[in-house]
């Protein structure tokens, strides 16, 4: 018998990310190129094969990638900006000039020793200059070339010339459309479709890349086969918007924005508490029982049993909702919803949370008990506090080893070990503008 | 004469080929314990590559995802939210409860490479088919976890989560929507989507690992730490500065100019953040001496917010009396990024996508035809695939049952009769399409 109190103690023995570094990495046997430039789905792609072990090179234009000036209010710190001292965790940092014939050149050198490529040049261009999937795989048929895009490298849009950007890619991925506030609710240039903050198509589309990477490398275990992945950072968010395009399919509706609403629950909603805002949720008909009991309001529940009664009455529920936590405070509510889920004292289970604003998610312990934040001490750029490998592994855990490397740090290191090429070569490459 | 790069590109991912390729998933078997949308689309991403997916529901209500619907409409008596994240999974219902249950998902689990379950954590522990179980008799397994907070650490225990949990306690509702108003939910399912996004990555690293040595091991993901990670530069500089984050609209901190423009006939998002990019945009603007402005010219001395108000205003006002496809078009011709906020009807419609499968119609066995959005990344030679839709509670108890672990019909109709293994509920939501129920009854 097991007794469920052990249980966490057993799961954080097991995958406590403070013993990572005593343990293996998934991917120590696997070398990657990333080439990309300016373009964050590239970047977190090859974060996260860097973060289960595998030694990632990062190629920049001579000067640094434009990817390292992406930072606002322009700040710098050490000559980097903030966006790429959290992309560049666990990478080599080399440069090679690709608009010159003798970078190419040695790209394919390079190319023939790694087991992945990133890259996010605009379609064809890699291809134009003889350093593409085409020509690498003749020379290294195992390699795994990963190359983003917009539009993707083929199709009718494919030739597009347009640079790739979050906020491109998350018009066209849909979910904007469906995110804000509806027209009428707030000042017009606020009720408009909504982009989410951070910079979430590039990250959606970078896990999607390194998702891909990973079930190719699978397939080459028995294939000895590489392949070409074409990820567009718009498609990947696009596979992530629900039902949007079947309920068009049949039905013929669009999805339109509904707010801190939900198209097809009610409550799972944000609501105005005495001193903040709160998710709160209890919207199958036992969970509705459960939150009605919680509120003291089992008049609701008589009133509105069903889902679809609760939706078409959403607007006025939400109201009910926000009088009753007008003289909570988030916390209260909190505190009476985990007494009555955890005591049981009724049917039905309710969900709510603060909402936080980022320094009071800093704040709270249990994130910081569990490794999701490190205080990283890097050689070359001093102390950062960076959000760690999302995953918590018993064998195989991720880890961040060092945060960031200068322009063209690692060069004497990687030329000299896969190309031979010795400091004098080096230097006189530099002078020549082909690093 | 070498072939033109889209030519080959067009030949070399060409939809139509897709079925006659192999799967980079193929014979690996993932065992499927999950509710809503989190765990299924852990486990749905890794089918669209080839995986075998079993997915076990407590019958006859099964998934909760099968109630959740927009307004509350069923189609076919299903749920249009539980199609997206179930493809071509096998449905079989056993209720976990019963000793005779927890024997038969044990049995799975010892044929399988990888489960993944998303109840409250130590639930399956409890009933003994967790980790600590399932390792016992199976130490290949590949064992993944979703949960809101993880399996350990003050938040963990007893405390319920969905997506729009991740979104609040995460800090990315507070890095969304305007200054000054109400917080807004992120229209799709994000934490939940990008949470098995993560779960999916980290059973694949996994599987890598194990062909190597052999060993299974155990995944905790927690969902909220997901979209922690995905929140950019806000830690580092909360870290650096004290600063701390807060909405600022559809315009981007770090790329000036980026911002959702209204223009005559719907919006589009543009950005030019390299100073070659803003210079095509001003001439695209007729207005090629405002990027010679020191105020203007570079990258950093746009991301001033002073400087990038004017900018974006000047944006604004240029676009408003264009139109979506105008604006594009300048975007092409002059090298900066320009797209449509596109609606679910421009995606449903829309050309490139049909040919490129990430809108893909297919026709399904129980349900006809089907329109959704198909697998995210393109692979050249082991490309994904949809084969068929999701299916009521427990529509595939016989094949499965009889295939993976040898049990005759008069014993699965034993174990039916004891409500050890079950199908759907007489509700929409759980039960197949009513023209399928009548056929039934006519046979």
């Amino acid at each position: 018998m097991t007794d469920l109190a052990s249980w966490p103690r057993f799961a954080k023995e097991l995958t406590n990310p403070a013993l990572a570094h005593e343990k293996p990495e998934a991917l120590e046997d696997l070398r990657v190129l990333d080439v990309s430039t300016g373009n964050f789905a590239a970047l977190f792609a090859s974060s996260i094969l860097a973060e289960f072990g595998a030694e990632v090179i990062r190629i920049e234009p001579p000067g640094g990638d434009v990817a390292r000036l992406f930072s606002p209010e322009g700040v710098r710190h050490r000559g980097t900006g903030l966006a790429y001292l959290v992309e560049a965790r666990n990478k080599r940092h080399i440069t090679l000039n690709l608009e010159t014939p003798p970078g190419r050149n040695l790209f394919v050198r390079l190319a023939r020793h790694v087991d992945v490529v990133i890259e996010s040049a605009r379609p064809g261009q890699m291809d134009a200059w003889g350093i593409g999937y085409r020509q690498l795989s003749e020379s290294n048929p195992r390699v795994i070339y990963l190359a983003f895009s917009t539009h993707g490298q083929f199709g009718p849009r494919a030739a597009s010339a347009i640079p790739d950007y979050d906020i491109t890619n998350q018009a066209l991925s849909g979910a904007p459309y469906t995110t804000g506030e509806p027209v009428g609710e707030g000042p017009p240039e606020s009720s408009v479709p909504t982009k989410q903050g951070n910079w979430m198509a590039w990250y959606v589309g970078g896990g999607w890349g390194a998702f891909a990477v990973m079930a190719a490398l699978v397939w080459r275990w028995t294939s000895g086969r590489g392949q070409f992945i074409d990820c567009s950072p718009a498609e990947a968010e696009m596979r992530f918007t629900d039902y949007d395009v079947h309920w068009y399919h049949s039905h013929k509706r669009i999805r339109e924005r509904v707010g801190a609403l939900n198209t097809c629950v009610f409550p799972y909603t944000l609501i105005k508490t005495k001193d903040s805002y709160s998710f709160i949720a209890g919207f199958s008909d036992i969970n509705w029982t459960g939150l009605t009991n919680i509120m003291g309001r089992t008049d609701l529940k008589e009133r509105f049993p069903t889902t679809k009664d609760r939706i078409r009455e959403s607007k006025m529920l939400h109201q009910e909702l926000e009088a009753w936590a007008a003289e909570l405070a988030s916390q209260e509510i909190l505190d009476r919803v985990q007494d009555y889920v955890a005591n049981k004292r009724g049917p039905g289970t309710v969900a709510t949370a603060r909402l936080n604003r980022p320094a009071e998610t800093l704040a709270e312990t249990h994130w910081w008990e569990r490794g999701v934040f490190e205080r990283i001490e890097d050689p070359d750029y001093g102390e950062l506090l960076l959000q760690a490998p999302p995953w918590k592994m018993s064998r195989t855990p991720p880890r961040i080893k060092w945060a960031c490397r200068p322009v063209g740090a690692d060069n004497e290191a990687v030329y000299l070990r896969y190309l031979g090429l010795g400091k004098e070569r080096l230097r006189a490459l530099t002078d020549e503008g082909v690093l | 004469m070498t072939e033109s790069y889209f030519d080959w590109t067009r030949r070399l991912f060409d939809r139509a080929r897709i079925f006659d390729k192999p799967e980079a998933l193929r014979g690996v078997r993932v065992l499927e314990l999950t509710t809503l949308v989190l765990g299924p689309t852990t486990a749905d991403f890794l089918g669209e590559f080839g995986a075998e997916v079993i997915k076990v529901e407590l019958p006859p209500g099964g998934d909760t995802m099968r109630y959740v619907t927009p307004e509350a409409t069923f189609w076919q008596n299903a749920s249009l939210g539980f199609f997206p994240e179930n493809h071509s999974k096998y449905h079989i219902g056993i209720d976990l409860h019963a000793p005779e249950g927890k024997e038969l998902f044990k049995r799975l689990a010892t044929k399988s490479d990888i489960l993944v379950e998303n109840f409250r954590a130590g639930t399956l522990d409890k009933w003994e088919i967790g980790y600590r179980q399932l390792r016992q008799v199976n130490p290949r397994l590949l064992y993944i976890a979703d949960s809101g907070f993880g399996q350990w650490g003050p938040f963990s225990q007893g405390r319920a989560s969905y997506d729009a949990v991740a979104q609040t306690v995460s800090g990315m509702i507070g890095v969304t929507g305007f200054p000054g108003r109400p917080p807004i939910l992120c229209g799709i399912f994000i934490g939940d989507w990008f949470g098995g996004l993560m779960g999916s990555i980290a059973a694949l690293v996994a599987l890598y690992y194990r062909n190597k040595t052999g060993e299974g091991q155990f995944i905790d993901l927690a969902q909220s730490e997901g979209l922690i990670r995905s929140l950019d530069w806000t830690w580092v500089r909360h870290g650096l500065t004290g600063q701390d984050r807060g909405p600022v609209g559809n315009c981007d901190e770090a790329v000036v100019p980026a911002d959702i423009l209204a223009c005559r006939d719907g919006f589009v998002a543009l950005a030019a953040g390299r100073d070659a990019e803003f210079r095509g945009l001003c001439q695209a603007m007729g207005n090629p001496e405002l990027a010679k402005l020191p105020r203007f010219a570079t990258l950093e001395a746009r991301q001033v917010p002073a400087n990038a108000e004017v900018v974006l205003g000047v944006i604004r006002k240029w676009a408003s009396d264009k139109t979506r496809a105008e604006l594009e078009g300048l975007g092409e011709k002059h090298g900066f990024a320009c797209a449509r906020v596109a609606t679910a009807e421009d995606r449903y419609q829309d050309e490139h996508l049909r040919e490129r499968g990430t809108v893909w119609s297919y026709e399904d066995p129980l349900y006809g035809p089907m329109v959704e959005h198909g697998p995210a990344p393109k692979l050249s030679a082991t490309p994904g695939r949809i084969r068929w839709s999701a299916k009521p509670v427990g529509w595939h108890n016989a094949e499965v049952l009889t295939r993976l672990l040898g049990l005759a019909p008069s014993r699965i109709k034993e174990l039916e009769e004891k409500k050890v293994v079950g199908k759907w509920a007489d509700r929409p939501g759980a039960k197949p399409p009513s023209e399928w129920l009548q056929a039934q009854e006519q046979r």
